[in-house]
């Protein structure tokens, strides 16, 4: 096990080897999922979850859509859309019967073991606002919030804060008083961030486990287009 | 009190010490690097199995240097009433929970690696964005990370094996010998990352593997050593591959001496040094005080490994079997 002469060398070799396989499509697919989809057809999966993925009237949109439509168009592919329960579509994943799985995706899925999770796109968080009109409390313990009924913002304010958690079907209608929101409606509302935040949810997409040069050059794209983002939301709220 | 039967140095004689500050040191500026290098590994994991590999075999590579630490602390300490035979053995307890550890971390990995194997699992590494915004696949931060903790290691390894020898030192030299061997590990978890690179996903996992096996056949190995250790197994050179002949050269002293019948040594490893018995047959019990004690300070003075020695007469000697022949 003593290392004979020159591994010191012969380590630094395969590095070099290595770096210089850097041009040559690095990293490359097993299953060669992105030769397949560039100028073919992309098989994407898709779970309702406004705003990111909406299926109103069986027909996909929001943001998540208009991204991969983008993204398909780059590779010159062709989008076909496959409808399912997260679970199902992750399942047809695994097995390599679809490229791509969007469905408002967060980093902490608990699917990382059986899909390859792309890095996040977006980050969006929920968060304590007024209305600009009144002035911003110091603290909000006591203060009435609205809070959407049957989320995850409502048991944390409950638990975790010491506001009045005012539980109403959607927030949006609430005026004139203190909403838990997601802060990229803020401007919209003409509300005002109090500095409180709920929770953090970091944005991503699924693809089959271990293709590397699909997830990269999809990873590419989302960095690229990261910044539409904001834009994607509104239009996705407008249309409402 | 001047006791004959112990050596007038405790544990090294003086021109040994320049080494083990030298040990120290290098034990030391391993520690560091290696917490650097389990630093960087760490952040470049992502889902390779081979990365996590090397990555454990460079956290248990720290136990042998802490090890080593410790033990050249305790062990400096003085026998006294509650440890009449002083601290030797704390090099051997820290041995013993070390390659316990390695065996038991390289048994899970293997498992880990061989199952996901198995499961036909494809590693999926993505882009990282490390330095401001240009995306880099993280599989070159990987094998930039891999080399960096080998090479440093392999000569740190070189540096340590002679120390080792000279200081009679066993966890010294098998922390040199994992500090050597380590370029294997970084050069397999390389091939593995470059294989999945390579859109290989089986070179993953078969790199974990090897990897694996090599942890678990470094920690059976220093199992072995730290159970005989403890057992007061004959000692043995510090490579462990053969016996060391100190105890058949101080039973030839004894019987080149005029006054001796028959003798018989027994010795045990102490850490770094040498303890036991020897038993002799006077011709006659004339100056029986005096002659043991001479002979004493003369056996003591042949190596510095032996510490101590007490010598006692019997009327006969009753001689131990050779191994696996009294069942």
């Amino acid at each position: 096990m003593t290392a004979p002469p020159g591994t010191v060398r012969a380590v630094l070799l395969v590095t070099l080897l290595a770096l210089l396989a850097a041009g040559c499509g690095i990293p490359r697919d097993p299953e060669s999922t992105l030769d397949r989809v560039r100028g073919g057809t992309l098989r994407a999966g898709i779970t309702a979850s406004e705003p990111w993925t909406t299926l109103e009237g069986g027909q996909p949109g929001g943001v998540e859509v208009e991204l991969v439509n983008r993204f398909a168009g780059e590779l010159g592919a062709t989008v076909v859309w496959v409808d399912g329960s997260e679970a199902d579509l992750i399942s047809a994943l695994e097995m390599r019967e679809l490229d791509l799985v969007v469905g408002g995706l967060t980093a902490d899925t608990p699917w990382q073991a059986k899909a390859a999770i792309t890095r996040s796109y977006a980050t969006t968080r929920v968060v304590v606002a007024v209305p600009s009109s009144q002035p911003v409390p110091d603290d909000i313990a006591g203060v009435r919030v609205a809070v959407e009924d049957g989320t995850d913002a409502a048991g944390i304010l409950e638990d975790k804060t010491d506001a009045i958690a005012v539980r109403v079907p959607d927030v949006t209608q609430v005026k004139g008083s203190a909403v838990a929101i997601e802060e990229w409606r803020l401007a919209d509302l003409d509300l005002r961030d109090t500095g409180v935040h709920l929770s953090k949810s970091k944005h991503v997409m699924a693809t089959p486990m271990g293709e590397n040069a699909f997830l990269v050059r999809l990873e590419r794209f989302l960095i690229a287009n990261q910044g539409e983002v904001p834009t994607l939301l509104d239009a996705a709220v407008r249309r409402e | 009190m001047r006791r004959s039967a112990v050596s007038e140095h405790h544990e090294l004689p003086p021109e040994k010490h320049q080494k083990l500050v030298k040990a120290i040191r290098l034990e030391w500026v391993s520690i560091l690097y290696l917490l650097s290098a389990i630093v960087l590994l760490y952040f470049t994991l992502g889902n390779s199995q081979a990365m996590k590999a090397a990555w454990v075999e460079d956290i248990l590579g720290l136990t042998p240097p802490i090890a080593f630490l410790i033990a050249s602390r305790v062990r400096k300490r003085k026998p006294n009433d509650r440890f009449p035979y002083g601290y030797h053995r704390a090099t051997a307890i820290a041995y013993l929970c070390a390659s316990v550890a390695l065996l038991a971390l390289g048994a899970f990995i293997l498992y880990d690696s061989v199952s996901k194997l198995l499961k036909f699992e494809h590693p999926p590494i993505d882009l990282v964005k490390p330095f401001g915004d240009q995306p880099i696949w993280l599989g070159w931060l990987m094998l930039a990370a891999l080399a960096y903790s080998a090479v440093p290691q392999v000569i740190l390894g070189r540096l340590k094996q002679p120390l080792a020898k000279e200081l009679n030192d066993k966890v010294l030299f098998a922390d040199a010998e994992m500090n050597r061997a380590d370029w294997m590990t970084a050069g397999a978890a390389m091939l593995g990352v470059v294989g999945i690179g390579f859109g290989l996903w089986w070179a993953d996992s078969v790199a974990a593997s090897i990897i694996s096996v090599d942890i678990v056949r470094d920690g059976l190995k220093n199992l072995r050593v730290a159970v005989d250790d403890l057992m007061d197994k004959e000692p043995t050179v510090v490579d462990d591959s053969r016996p060391d002949p100190l105890p058949l050269w101080v039973k030839n002293e004894l019987m080149l001496m005029d006054w001796v019948k028959d003798a018989e040594v027994r010795l045990r490893e102490g850490g770094h040094v040498f303890l036991g018995e020897a038993f002799v047959v006077p011709v006659d019990n004339e100056d029986l005080v005096g002659r043991i004690d001479r002979a004493n300070r003369h056996l003591l003075d042949l190596d510095w490994r032996l510490h101590e020695l007490v010598i006692t007469p019997v009327p006969e000697i009753d001689r131990p079997e050779p191994a696996g022949q009294d069942d």
